[in-house]
């Protein structure tokens, strides 16, 4: 790819993510991911919060005699959860690059919608260190927590 | 080394029970080796998965899904009937990012056990194993659950097969 190709989808990518910003849409910001799609994460603001959930898919199951959903797929929605945050609410000009994702299970994902919330911790020039949460029926019952850190 | 009973016949339950379900079927991972204590697996490029779009790099997400398949798997095969060891803390670390249209290969071993835990350690990489794109370590825990039912497993596949199976789960699809 030519560097002029590049510069032109970068410049793409800081427009639609502008206009996600000013129309109050992070659906707008997840449909840029493919991977968003693949696993069927969903973004949306509730109380000035952004809040995202993954609805139930057969796709997403790990365990089928449960049935559960796969350890990975929580890890990748959470991860994809607080790469959303930090696109959308700071000020930047690429995707970023995570670096680490640690990863605790708490309770078995249940075949059912599942929700997150991020935190954004710490935002340095180079590093942002993110929290994220996963829960079902109950945001103080989570069922996964992560941490990671991306170099914007 | 003795020939091993249980590995020779859990070797291509476990073998179909990620290959041909849920997640590991959508993503169209294959396990090349299954040992005692060790995993090997292979996740072709799709686009579907990628997370840059600028760039066609997979989304981190996939490698956690593939290290915590493959070293889900490892532990279930240290234990002495198969069941399933639910994962307690996944750590993983990004070396660099993966290179677009190139598999990814997966390799996990379980490198100690105690009576409660599992310690398993994973690595993804493509074309230089020396050189990985990530590296994990995941714990799991020995519960006492009961062992898992691989009969149960081919008799949902082969429901989905017959007509009147297939309008059963879709039923379900629908019951949201």
């Amino acid at each position: 790819m030519s560097a002029e190709q590049t510069k032109h989808q970068l410049e793409d990518w800081q427009e639609s993510v502008a206009a996600a910003r000013l129309e109050k849409c992070p659906q707008s910001v997840m449909e840029m991911i493919p991977y968003a799609a693949f696993i069927g994460a969903q973004a949306k603001i509730e109380n000035d919060r952004l809040l995202y959930w993954l609805d139930k898919r057969a796709t997403n199951i790990g365990n089928p005699s449960l049935p559960a959903i796969h350890g990975g797929v929580i890890g990748g929605f959470l991860e994809l959860s607080a790469a959303i945050e930090i696109i959308y609410s700071l000020d930047i000009a690429t995707v970023p690059k995570v670096v680490d994702f640690s990863l605790d299970y708490l309770r078995a994902g249940r075949y059912k919608t599942i929700y997150a919330k991020c935190n954004i911790l710490r935002q340095g020039k180079k590093l942002v260190n993110v929290t994220a949460s996963a829960w079902q029926d109950d945001e103080n019952t989570p069922i996964a927590t992560a941490r990671c850190h991306f170099l914007i | 080394m003795a020939f091993d009973m249980t590995m020779a016949l859990f070797r291509p339950a476990l073998k179909y029970a990620m290959e041909k379900n849920g997640h590991g079927k959508t993503l169209g991972l294959k396990m090349t080796e299954i040992n005692r204590g060790e995993i090997n697996l292979v996740f072709p490029y799709k686009e579907e998965v990628v997370g840059n779009p600028l760039t066609g790099v997979v989304h981190g997400g996939v490698i956690v899904s593939l290290l915590d398949t493959a070293c889900g798997s490892a532990a279930m095969t240290v234990l002495k009937t198969p069941a399933v060891a639910p994962t307690m803390d996944l750590r993983l670390d990004y070396m660099h990012p993966a290179k677009p249209n190139k598999p990814i290969y997966v390799e996990a071993k379980v490198y100690r056990q105690t009576s409660n835990v599992i310690f398993c350690r994973g690595l993804a990489w493509q074309e230089d194993k020396e050189n990985p794109i990530a590296h994990c370590v995941a714990n799991f825990m020995k519960v006492d659950s009961k062992s898992i039912n691989f009969s149960a497993i081919a008799v949902t596949q082969l429901r989905r097969l017959m007509p009147w199976g297939r309008r059963a789960t879709s039923d379900k699809e629908s019951d949201k």
